[in-house]
């Protein structure tokens, strides 16, 4: 809320302050991206615009093969995650120890990547130890092959990593929502499931898309856990990294970054401007309901 | 347990010993009692007394801790609220913001699976009853406070059930609009002849609506009966404090005879119709006596044989529109109100600081041993 007898200036020194910080922040992005269209490349003295090395990325089998398991990754991911952090968000509704709760949802967060990730790598590589030698007490071969490390191992570090994120952005659509409603759809005679669907759904959509939006963008962005846990294939950020540690940042390795850069702008800037005018809208029905009630 | 309670078709709800705990927290300790078919009946109380949480047993939103639940006689304690034969409006917020008023209203008739055409022929009639006509395209949002609890008033009555229950529906209304609905209310109830059980700590819009009233306080039922028993006869004090401008007097009970309990209140000895009940002599006991039966006359005054009188001193005159209230202070410091129209009267003025003679007619005071 401003202060009306505030000075402008103060207003205009903060706007001035927000988008020096922002323009500092995405200055390196926008720099990488403006390299990638670059005919002669990083450090050239001649700048001519080109979409040739986009069209070496895409024509490049392997490159293609790691953006497809990327997204198998992602869409494998959000399968599993939303679900689970919308079951999360519906409890903490229920639960009287919301502190604990959010807590331990979020505790993922404070483990560093590269721990995480090898923590993980350790995890599975005994429980796939234990699983074989539970076969072979049994004298049965169901458990061979049970968490060897590949894509099931991939997804459950995304599933980890990205499980906060999608939790925190749902119970924020879902505060908004208000129980009586779903009691009310019960009085008319649904059931849980019925008023969940008919009822609930439809008002936390944008949070449960939002979640799906931003999951997609973490999978693509994810590749300290992945490069951990995927065993045998490769995704777009491992070809990136690898690419850069091998023979370093090459015309190509400019446009891999340009992809997933204005991908992910692209997602998450959609997905701010659509919360915003769905908030907006929102703001405006509370505003409506929350004035005085007077006689008809 | 339950062969000692009403055995009878006509009753609609039948309650047993129902409690309900949160962890140490009592909510409601074992309430028990009937409500006939086709009756208003009112659950009246203090906020936080728990009559909320009664009816939202009844209804099935929350799992007794103790007791039973029976609706037209059938065992319902185990069932959720969409297999139970009741419909509940609720407070505020649960119109559904995304639908129409028309979807709201079709919503239960939707899940029954109601061809589309009953549905529309169901949905406009309701509207029609609740004064909504033309309203169908209208979203929650676009309605005044009364227009959407007519909107859920329309959406529970659509769906034909036997019992409404109705949680402070017309709490959130400003009081013309409050006032309005409860006639609105208790016409639509008349009409349509189900059982309404309404919860609201308003005692006049309990009163205007109720056939039935109970009293419900520090998760206990406190006493049942007509609106007119529980405002002009209360058998608890609660019930003499809470419902009306009682003046509540206690004292020891120095003598029990001829019907009536002469109680020692320090300054006086005044007479008090027995009630039905034994009174122990030497105990205490309270007596309660409605402000508009109280009279103040000059000392010395005499107002009748059948009226008790105590000195006290004139405090105050209140202006408050339809009545004016005068307040005494008796001899122990206690203070009395008493209430008449305005206009009423014979002119008699009294000062602040006056010494007057307060009475009151022996046979309207009710005592009260709990």
């Amino acid at each position: 809320m401003y202060d009306d007898f505030a000075s402008p200036w103060n207003i205009r020194l903060k706007w001035v302050y927000l988008l020096a910080v922002v323009f500092a922040l995405l200055m390196p992005v926008f720099y990488t991206i403006g390299i990638s269209f670059n005919q002669h490349g990083f450090g050239a003295r001649i700048y001519e615009f080109t979409f040739d090395w986009y069209r070496v990325v895409l024509g490049d089998t392997l490159l293609v093969v790691s953006l497809k398991w990327t997204l198998y990754l992602a869409l494998a991911t959000i399968a599993a995650t939303i679900p689970m952090a919308l079951l999360s968000a519906k409890f903490y509704k229920r639960t009287r120890r919301k502190v604990a709760f959010v807590a331990l949802m979020l505790s993922p967060l404070f483990v560093p990547a590269d721990i995480m990730g090898s923590s993980l790598l350790v995890f599975f590589k005994n429980l796939a130890k234990g699983f074989a030698w539970l076969g072979g007490t049994l004298g049965v071969g169901w458990f061979d092959g049970w968490f060897d490390l590949g894509f099931l191992t991939a997804v459950i570090g995304q599933v980890i990593y990205t499980h906060p994120y999608a939790f925190i952005v749902i119970l924020i659509t879902m505060s908004r929502y208000r129980v009586q409603q779903t009691e009310a759809a019960r009085a008319c005679g649904a059931t849980a499931w019925q008023a969940f669907w008919h009822v609930e759904f439809p008002q936390i959509r944008v949070g449960v898309f939002s979640s799906c939006a931003f999951v997609t963008i973490l999978s693509f962005n994810e590749a300290v856990r992945t490069a951990l846990l995927k065993g045998g294939f490769d995704t777009f950020s491992n070809m990136l990294v690898a690419q850069m540690l091998n023979i370093g940042m090459s015309g190509e390795s400019y446009a891999m970054a340009g992809i997933m850069s204005i991908v992910s702008m692209l997602v998450i800037g959609s997905v701010i401007v659509y919360t915003l005018v769905r908030a907006e809208r929102l703001e405006r029905r509370a505003r409506a309901m929350a004035e005085p009630v007077m006689s008809s | 347990m339950r062969e000692a309670m009403t055995e009878s078709a006509d009753i609609a709800v039948e309650v047993v010993g129902l409690g309900k705990n949160y962890g140490a927290v009592t909510a409601l300790k074992s309430v028990s009692f009937s409500i006939e078919s086709g009756k208003y009946y009112a659950l009246l109380g203090p906020s936080g007394g728990g009559k909320t949480t009664l009816l939202r047993l009844i209804g099935g939103f929350l799992r007794p801790s103790a007791g039973r639940v029976y609706l037209h006689g059938s065992d319902v304690s185990h069932l959720p609220p969409n297999r139970r034969p009741t419909s509940m409006v609720f407070q505020n917020y649960a119109l559904f913001p995304h639908m129409t008023v028309e979807r709201n209203v079709a919503y239960g008739l939707k899940l029954l699976r109601v061809p589309a055409g009953d549905i529309r022929d169901r949905v406009d009639r309701m509207l029609a009853m609740v004064g909504l006509d033309g309203y169908n395209r209208r979203m929650p949002h676009e309605l005044s406070g009364g227009q959407q609890q007519r909107v859920q008033l329309a959406r529970s009555l659509v769906l034909e059930r036997d019992i409404l229950l109705l949680d402070e529906p017309l709490a959130s209304l400003d009081a013309r609009l409050r006032k309005d609905m409860c006639l609105e209310l208790k016409r639509i109830q008349e009409k349509v002849g189900i059982t309404f059980i309404h919860v609201t700590h308003n005692q006049e819009e309990a009163l205007t609506v109720a056939d039935r009233i109970a009293i419900i306080a520090d998760g206990e039922l406190v006493e049942e009966g007509t609106a007119r028993d529980v405002y002009e006869t209360p058998d608890k004090r609660f019930t003499a404090e809470f419902i009306g401008d009682n003046n509540v007097l206690e004292g020891a009970v120095a003598d029990v005879s001829d019907g009536r309990v002469a109680l020692d209140i320090g300054f006086a000895k005044v007479e008090v119709p027995a009630p039905a009940a034994a009174v122990p002599t030497g105990g205490r006991a309270a007596f309660s006596i409605r402000s508009e039966l109280l009279r103040i006359a000059g000392r010395g005054e005499v107002m009748g044989a059948a009226w008790q009188v105590v000195p006290a001193e004139y405090v105050e005159e209140v202006y408050l529109g339809l009545t004016v209230s005068h307040l005494v202070r008796l001899p122990d410091g206690t203070e009395a109100v008493a209430r008449q129209m305005s206009g009423d009267g014979d002119g008699t003025r009294f000062e602040p600081g006056q010494e007057v003679a307060v009475g009151w007619p022996t046979d309207r005071a009710r005592l009260h041993l709990a």
